[in-house]
């Protein structure tokens, strides 16, 4: 029985991997269509896409557009969580309203976004964008960071305190080093999350803040070329990029 | 650390500050060389930086910028009803026929919002070496059974119901006069329904060409200048201009852009005969320029033009879905979600 | 221990700025969005007088005289202005060839017409029914759209009705929809949970190496998982050729823009979203309670299904939830993947915002599944057996 469940649970994992699997030989391929098996390998669909002018467009759009939304995501995000953690009142409901983004179906929030933007001004715009995907992005950070308050006795902060120092002082010298690596998991989730955004994207960023998942939904339409594949690869490097760094800063506290 | 933030957040405040000259189209080969020739050829000459994108037509952009005085868009290229629609619905500048050169352009070349571009067609086409001997007729496009296969058309009411009723018998002529009949309307949608399951729908000119080439689809109805290149670069796709359906695309400028001016030049030299017969040696464009549409060498060389082969297709009348469009779009899009 | 006053307001002060963005940019947006669904400001922002005047006019017979001469004359004077558009747009989605009636009245109308002048251009005008019509609409509110999105409709004298028989296709969409949010979660349900429970039954080594590959696909991103599949299901592509080289079929089957590959890639994607939370329940069970029963005399699946299933059902429904939630909001892959017929609400509400710039039908269809997200986890949350 546990033999049958082990064998069915890794041929899961493999259907779960394995698109992922095929997608990375084909970015390989040195013919023009994606059929396995390859004629050849070749690097010339990764030499497209860096010599491409639209995919490096988004490249670093997509940069731009996730590094900011990180800085804000997760200053507020660690900001909201410490306050919680130190007792701010009604905290389940705090919690709540914070996470309120990820409990929305994201076309919802697209559309709410986008009618509410538009009338200030904020569509076509990369604060627009920073703006909503840091709203996105948000709960995670609270979540992670509030998981880090958990990891130790809040007692020190209060012990710092009778001892005389001030709070500006706890916050900087006893908090924020303790909470260090968890408010560094939550800010590459932050950033994970911007950077696979592609729904509100749609709706809202013009032009000039053309993320790379709106190229790749692009290029599905234009010639199917493995360029798409040579971008898909590159996209999961930098997820798992962030999945490694998360995975350690997680097992550090 | 503290300074780096207050200078991000100044960036990030900063405002849309006065941007580029920006045309739209509709992307593919011709953009590729309208690119070379005609908005490059523009900044060349006057030192004005222009910017390209891509646009599957949808109104509602472009409805949205203006609605919101939020434009990013100077010139669009619009097909002739849209052109229409949208200069009543206050879309578009009305043309400026000071800056651009109303003389220059072919008859029905011109309206109040829009000058004349290019022409356009589609024909339906499949490859040869998946299919040998395919459907040359409407009519014989709806044989599921002598040929099998997905069949994929454009996403809308245009163009798909004015093949329903060729195929259904109807002849080229009357094809407009049945339709704007509520019978007729329903012989469309009734003739349509009879090869429903076989049916998909493209909304980007790219499309037709990537199916069909991956053998997704078996046939498909796409733009023919597209096909035609694919053909010239070894692509076994038989040109059917006997199944044409063909219009008028126009150059317009956007209401409230706030480069009106360039715009306008860039629409005068873009329609001007020396960059379209530039143009013209890479690309088999049909312009609405009366000196290029007429000239007998260009003709001569561009066995594709749409232009040339007017008379074995069908033109889509303009003035019918501007009428009617409405209406019609509204119902299709509820008759291809059932 | 209750936190002391000061700290309590400090605590409270420093969740503000992230309170401010999520009030900004989410929940006064989906306000709006609410208020977008009822919103009727076309006429009364392009007509201004003629809307003062059918407000005024109490729905019996015809208005008075100056009625239909203000009208003709700011419909001239909205067309030579280019503001007409999108009242025409409105009042054509209400009524079906009002567009082509308003543009002929606004053309023909000289700049000061006589009262008269419209019925004696188009019968219409002397029906009650069109009236009727431009009065609603110039009331500034209106339940149409909410209406619309459910096939209902409003009838000449306000009363509500059913849409005609063909003309009907939200209902039928919100129905897909829902179905295939319930059979992926099903599917994720049947699948997951063996895979959660040979996992969180491995040792810490292998579990940890185990969770790993759980949490790959997770991380990478939808559009990417989805394009994986995108490339994948090509007619010529490696999933066709493999079912060539293997002799399961003869020639290449469809598996592009069918319902199956809608329902396989949506069924992927969201796998880990029911496998992670599971995991974490099934490892936290006691598995002293497992042992007593088995000292007690029950047999293995009487273990399982009176001890081990009802310990982890709190952990399938939390898991199920989020698998629904997200199934049902799905844009991306169905639009991919799928036929004309496979396309969720989501597509719809996207269609009208980028395709027909119809934010009332918009918002209205997103008010309604929001409306139904909302029920379904309420019901879920009462349903639930014990409440953390």
């Amino acid at each position: 029985m546990k033999l049958i469940s082990r064998l069915f649970a890794s041929l899961i994992l493999l259907f779960m991997l394995a698109p992922l699997l095929v997608v990375l030989p084909l970015s390989f391929s040195a013919g023009p269509s994606m059929t396995l098996p390859i004629p050849g390998l070749s690097l010339r669909w990764y030499q497209d896409f860096f010599t491409g002018a639209r995919w490096l467009l988004a490249a670093r759009n997509s940069l731009i557009v996730g590094t900011l939304t990180t800085l804000v995501a997760t200053s507020l995000g660690t900001l909201a969580a410490i306050g919680i953690a130190i007792g701010a009142p009604r905290a389940r409901l705090l919690l709540a309203a914070l996470c309120l983004p990820v409990v929305v179906p994201s076309v919802i929030a697209a559309l709410a976004i986008y009618l509410a933007f538009i009338r200030v001004g904020l569509t076509n715009s990369l604060a627009g964008l920073v703006l909503a995907h840091s709203v996105l992005g948000l709960p995670y950070v609270v979540l992670t960071v509030l998981a880090g308050t958990k990891q130790f006795d809040l007692g020190l902060l209060r012990a710092a305190a009778s001892l005389g120092a001030s709070r500006f002082i706890i916050l900087r010298r006893i908090l924020l080093p303790l909470l260090a690596p968890a408010i560094g998991a939550g800010a590459l989730f932050a950033f994970a999350i911007s950077f696979d955004e592609l729904i509100v994207a749609l709706f809202i960023a013009g032009p000039e803040q053309f993320t790379l998942p709106r190229q790749m939904l692009a290029s599905t339409r234009e010639f199917l070329s493995p360029t798409l594949a040579a971008a898909a690869v590159l996209v999961s490097l930098v997820s798992l990029a962030l999945l490694g760094g998360f995975a350690l800063l997680q097992r550090r506290r | 650390m503290f300074r780096k933030l207050v200078l991000i957040a100044c960036l990030v405040a900063t405002p849309a500050l006065a941007r580029d000259l920006t045309v739209v189209a509709g992307g593919g080969g011709f953009q590729d060389n309208a690119r070379k020739h005609l908005f490059q050829g523009f900044a060349q000459a006057t030192g004005q930086k222009v910017v390209d994108d891509i646009y599957d037509g949808e109104q509602a952009k472009i409805a949205a910028m203006v609605k919101n005085h939020d434009v990013t868009w100077d010139v669009v290229m619009v097909e002739a009803p849209e052109m229409v629609r949208g200069c009543e619905d206050g879309l578009f500048e009305k043309m400026d026929w000071s800056i651009v050169d109303k003389a220059k352009f072919i008859p029905n070349g011109t309206a109040t919002c829009g000058a004349g571009a290019v022409g356009w067609g589609v024909t339906v086409f499949y490859d040869t070496k998946r299919i040998a001997n395919g459907p040359t007729t409407y009519a014989q496009l709806w044989d599921t059974k002598t040929w099998p296969g997905k069949r994929l058309l454009r996403n809308g009411a245009k163009m798909t119901l004015e093949i329903a009723l060729l195929a259904d018998g109807v002849p080229a002529a009357d094809v407009y006069k049945v339709l704007a009949t509520p019978a007729g309307q329903d012989r469309a949608f009734a003739k349509l329904d009879a090869i429903k399951p076989n049916l998909v729908w493209w909304k980007s000119g790219a499309q037709p060409l990537q199916l069909v080439g991956s053998g997704d689809v078996a046939f498909a109805v796409g733009y023919v200048g597209r096909t035609a290149k694919a053909a010239q670069d070894g692509a076994a796709y038989p040109l059917l201009w006997q199944t044409m359906l063909f219009s008028f695309d126009f150059w317009t400028v956007v209401k409230g852009s706030p480069n009106v001016t360039q715009a306008m030049k860039l629409v005068n030299y873009m329609t001007d005969a020396a960059p379209l017969r530039a143009l013209a040696q890479d690309w088999a464009v049909s312009p609405a320029t009366t000196a290029v549409a007429q000239d007998p060498a260009i003709r001569a060389k561009n066995k594709a033009m749409v232009a040339e082969h007017a008379a074995d297709g069908l033109f889509i009348d303009t003035e019918f879905w501007v009428q009617y469009g409405d209406d019609l779009e509204r119902r299709f899009a509820a008759w291809v979600a059932r | 221990m209750t936190p002391r006053k000061p700290v309590a307001r400090l605590g409270l002060l420093l969740t503000l700025p992230a309170l401010l963005l999520v009030a900004f940019a989410l929940l006064l947006p989906l306000g709006l969005n609410l208020a977008t669904a009822v919103r009727d400001p076309e006429l009364a922002a392009t007509l201004p007088r003629s809307a003062a005047l059918l407000r005024q006019w109490d729905g019996i017979g015809l208005p008075e005289d100056a009625a239909f001469a203000t009208l003709a004359e700011e419909l001239h004077t909205a067309l030579e202005d280019q503001r007409i558009g999108s009242l025409i747009a409105r009042l054509n989605f209400e009524r079906a060839g009002m567009r082509t009636l308003l543009l002929r009245t606004a053309r023909a109308m000289p700049a000061a017409p006589a009262s008269m002048a419209l019925p004696a251009l188009d019968p219409q005008w002397g029906d009650p029914a069109t009236w009727h019509i431009l009065r609603r609409a110039s009331l500034g509110i209106t339940p149409l759209y909410l209406l619309r999105a459910l096939d209902l409709d409003l009838a000449a004298d306000g009363a509500i009705i059913a849409q005609p028989a063909g003309q009907g296709v939200f209902l039928n969409l919100f129905a897909r929809s829902f179905a295939i949010a319930v059979v992926v979660t099903g599917l994720c349900v049947l699948i997951g949970y063996p895979v959660a429970h040979a996992i969180a039954g491995l040792s810490p080594g292998w579990g940890r190496a185990a969770m790993a590959l759980v949490l790959v696909p997770f991380w990478i991103s939808i559009l990417v998982r989805t394009t994986a599949w995108f490339i994948l299901l090509q007619h010529d592509g490696p999933i066709n050729a493999a079912l060539l080289a293997f002799g399961l079929i003869d020639a290449p089957a469809q598996l592009m823009f069918t319902r199956f590959a809608v329902l396989l890639a949506m069924v992927h994607v969201l796998l880990p979203f029911i496998i992670l939370p599971l995991v974490g329940v099934m490892r936290r069970i006691d598995r002293g309670l497992l042992r007593a029963a088995a000292s007690l005399g029950a047999p293995a699946w009487r273990r399982f299904a009176f001890v081990y299933l009802p310990l982890t059902l709190p952990g399938v429904g939390a898991g199920a939830l989020i698998v629904f939630m997200m199934a049902i909001g799905f844009y991306i892959t169905p639009a991919l993947l799928g036929g004309a017929t496979d396309q969720m609400v989501s597509a719809a509400i996207a269609d009208y915002v980028n395709g027909s710039l119809n934010w009332g039908m918009a918002s209205a269809l997103s008010v309604w599944l929001l409306v139904g997200c909302a029920l379904i986890v309420s019901a879920a949350y009462y349903l639930a057996p014990s409440r953390r």
